[in-house]
């Protein structure tokens, strides 16, 4: 007997079967879907969420441990930037709120009044370190000629 | 892992609105519709039947005839597409290939919005945990769980160990409003310049974000789709989609990486610049397919969209049949509403011709190709039955067989997938994408007549055997 006879003959019967087989399964799909309509809900303007964060004290204290190991090893190679980029999460506390939000009173005072001591006149350059910087003094005592 | 690590709690107010058409009366559009569609066809019937006598053909000659013709076109379409796609994901891949990795590492927040997820939502997390990257947090959206989601999901907030260092992992209880406003919760809350959108029940391969990143260094893309994988395989249902996922749908969007304009970014894996979210407007729920929706969006406001195949997200594909239609039911609405969305630019080149035709590759594949697909295979059975031409179905599927096997090798060859797959692909187009087209036919028609439809919920296994990704304890 030849091939493509039987071949065919599967394949119809196969094409045959899926057609039934799809077609019933959709019917069935949506007898169970009907059963389980829901009513549509109104949407309200804006809805209240709850918002779970790490206690950054705890954060704060292990990275405070961290800053005071004396042996803490530096691998040649890592520059400044790397060190900032993994202490994104303590930093990013002080960039400004999520756009979006508004905390509750209570909290977002606690949180903005430490935002602006650190941010206040007096303290917004401490930040900032002395590494390169030569006084006038030594500057003067160098020796080199400057031209005015 | 440290679980029930100090938290602070904050109740915080989200904006609930979005752009809704007002004064529409639905049912009356949907009721219009169907009667200008019925009377068009009336007067296609009674003027065939009019001017039928004029010519030579009768009525059956003229069935077999046109029938013929649309499947002569149709066989020429699919070679053309076939062919077309091949030639682009050749090309993208040799591009993909010899692309340096240019350093670029910026903070990146990733969004997970869970629902129900109790059962998997760890190993989520877990697996953003192992993520050979350094500069990331990880934000969780409860999207109103009935189940142990929320318990489980509070007990990871903290500072986890990563790969590098510890992770920031925080969590957004939101009453229920769907994934669109849960990823846009989490994107509001987030500061990042880069958001990873994904699905709480799929799982990231370490290196996706490193490799998915470092694309963003172009200025001009807005968007990085990843590649989605079966994660629970060894099941004839899922091997089938695994093949699925990578001859289908990560082959067509390699293509499209080719002249940047992937025409979905995929929810399990998304990467997104947050300016171009902000100008497409986050994302929608008028829609079923907000990945979609957003995607063409993207496209609109100019935005390139690049796909990184070492961008992986596994995620569970449905094991039954029943739950497969539900999912595709869903998508092919969803699709057919982001379509419907942007028709202004489907018949309008001059604003931006790559959105047109992304637009118009999208609505042949939602419409015209299933119906196309069930139009031929009806039309074979039917020769054969009452005409006795059995073996033209089986040249016809001997013919698409052969296609699909060497696609399907040599998309298995570009991703190192599993060999035994390709198998597969001789039942494929005649048993898995019958049924598929079935069920895109039947959303279509549904679309078109306005039913309404819920989101609907796949049933999760837990396949934690399927891939266990080793994480850090604490």
């Amino acid at each position: 007997m030849e091939l493509i006879p039987i071949l065919s003959t599967i394949i119809l019967v196969a094409t045959i079967c899926t057609f039934i087989l799809a077609i019933g399964a959709y019917i069935l799909y949506k007898i169970r879907e009907g059963r389980q309509q829901r009513n549509y809900i109104t949407k309200p303007a804006s809805v209240q969420a709850e918002l779970v964060t790490p206690a950054d004290a705890q954060f704060a204290q292990r990275e405070r441990a961290k800053d005071h190991y004396p042996d803490r090893k530096v691998q040649p190679g890592i520059s400044r930037d790397s060190k900032i980029q993994e202490r994104q999460p303590s930093q990013s506390r002080y960039t400004p709120e999520p756009r979006g939000y508004k905390y509750s009173e209570e909290k977002i005072s606690k949180e903005r009044s430490k935002v602006e001591q650190r941010l206040s006149d007096e303290n917004k350059f401490l930040k900032y370190t002395s590494d390169g910087y030569v006084t006038p003094e030594e500057d003067r005592n160098s020796g080199a000629i400057k031209w005015r | 892992m440290k679980l029930n690590q100090l938290v602070d709690k904050a109740i915080v107010t989200i904006s609930n609105r979005e752009d809704e058409k007002k004064g529409e009366n639905l049912e009356q559009k949907y009721l219009r519709r169907i009667f200008v569609c019925g009377i068009i066809s009336l007067l296609l019937v009674l003027i065939i039947a009019y001017t039928l006598p004029y010519t030579i053909l009768s009525f059956s000659s003229l069935l077999e005839y046109a029938t013929i013709v649309a499947l002569v076109i149709f066989l020429f379409i699919l070679l053309i597409r076939y062919f077309t796609i091949l030639v682009m994901a050749y090309l993208y891949i040799n591009e993909y290939t010899f692309l340096e990795d240019n350093g670029f590492s910026a903070f990146v927040s990733i969004i997970v919005p869970v629902f129900n997820e109790g059962k998997i939502v760890k190993q989520s997390i877990f697996s953003l945990l192992n993520l050979d990257y350094k500069n990331y947090e990880i934000i969780i959206v409860n999207d109103g769980s009935s189940d142990d989601t929320k318990q489980i999901a509070e007990s990871l907030v903290g500072y986890q160990q990563g790969k590098y260092q510890k992770i920031k992992i925080s969590l957004i209880n939101q009453p229920n409003l769907g994934k669109a406003r849960a990823l846009n919760a989490g994107i509001y809350y987030s500061k990042a310049e880069f958001v990873l959108c994904m699905d709480g029940d799929s799982q990231l391969a370490p290196e996706s974000l490193r490799s998915a990143v470092r694309h963003f260094k172009d200025p001009k893309i807005g968007a990085v789709a990843g590649n989605v994988k079966v994660l629970n395989r060894n099941k004839f249902f899922t091997d089938l989609q695994a093949l699925e996922y990578i001859e289908g749908l990560n082959m067509a969007r390699s293509a499209q990486s080719y002249i940047r304009l992937v025409n979905i970014i995929p929810g399990p894996i998304g990467l997104f610049r947050r300016k171009a979210i902000e100008q497409a407007g986050y994302y929608s729920s008028d829609t079923y397919a907000e990945d979609a929706d957003l995607t063409l969006k993207l496209l609109a406001k100019n935005w390139k969209i690049y796909y990184e195949p070492n961008a992986i997200s596994y995620t569970e594909a449905p094991v039954t049949l029943q739950q497969l239609l539900k999912q595709r039911y869903r998508w092919t609405r969803g699709i057919l509403q982001s379509i419907k969305k942007h028709k202004k630019l489907l018949i309008n080149p001059t604003v931006n011709i790559g959105h047109t035709f992304t637009l118009w590759v999208m609505s042949y594949e939602a419409l015209i190709w299933p119906t196309m697909n069930i139009a031929a295979n009806a039309f074979f059975i039917f020769a054969a039955i009452f005409f006795g031409f059995s073996q033209l179905i089986f040249y016809w599927w001997a013919g698409l067989a052969i296609l699909d096997l060497v696609t399907a090798l040599y998309c298995i060859a570009v991703e190192k997938e599993e060999f035994r797959l390709i198998w597969y692909a001789i039942i494929y187009r005649m048993v898995f994408i019958l049924i598929i087209d079935i069920c895109k036919t039947m959303s279509t028609v549904e679309e078109f007549l306005g039913i309404r439809m819920t989101w609907g919920k796949l049933e999760r296994e837990n396949t934690s055997e399927s891939r266990n990704f080793v994480t850090n304890t604490n």
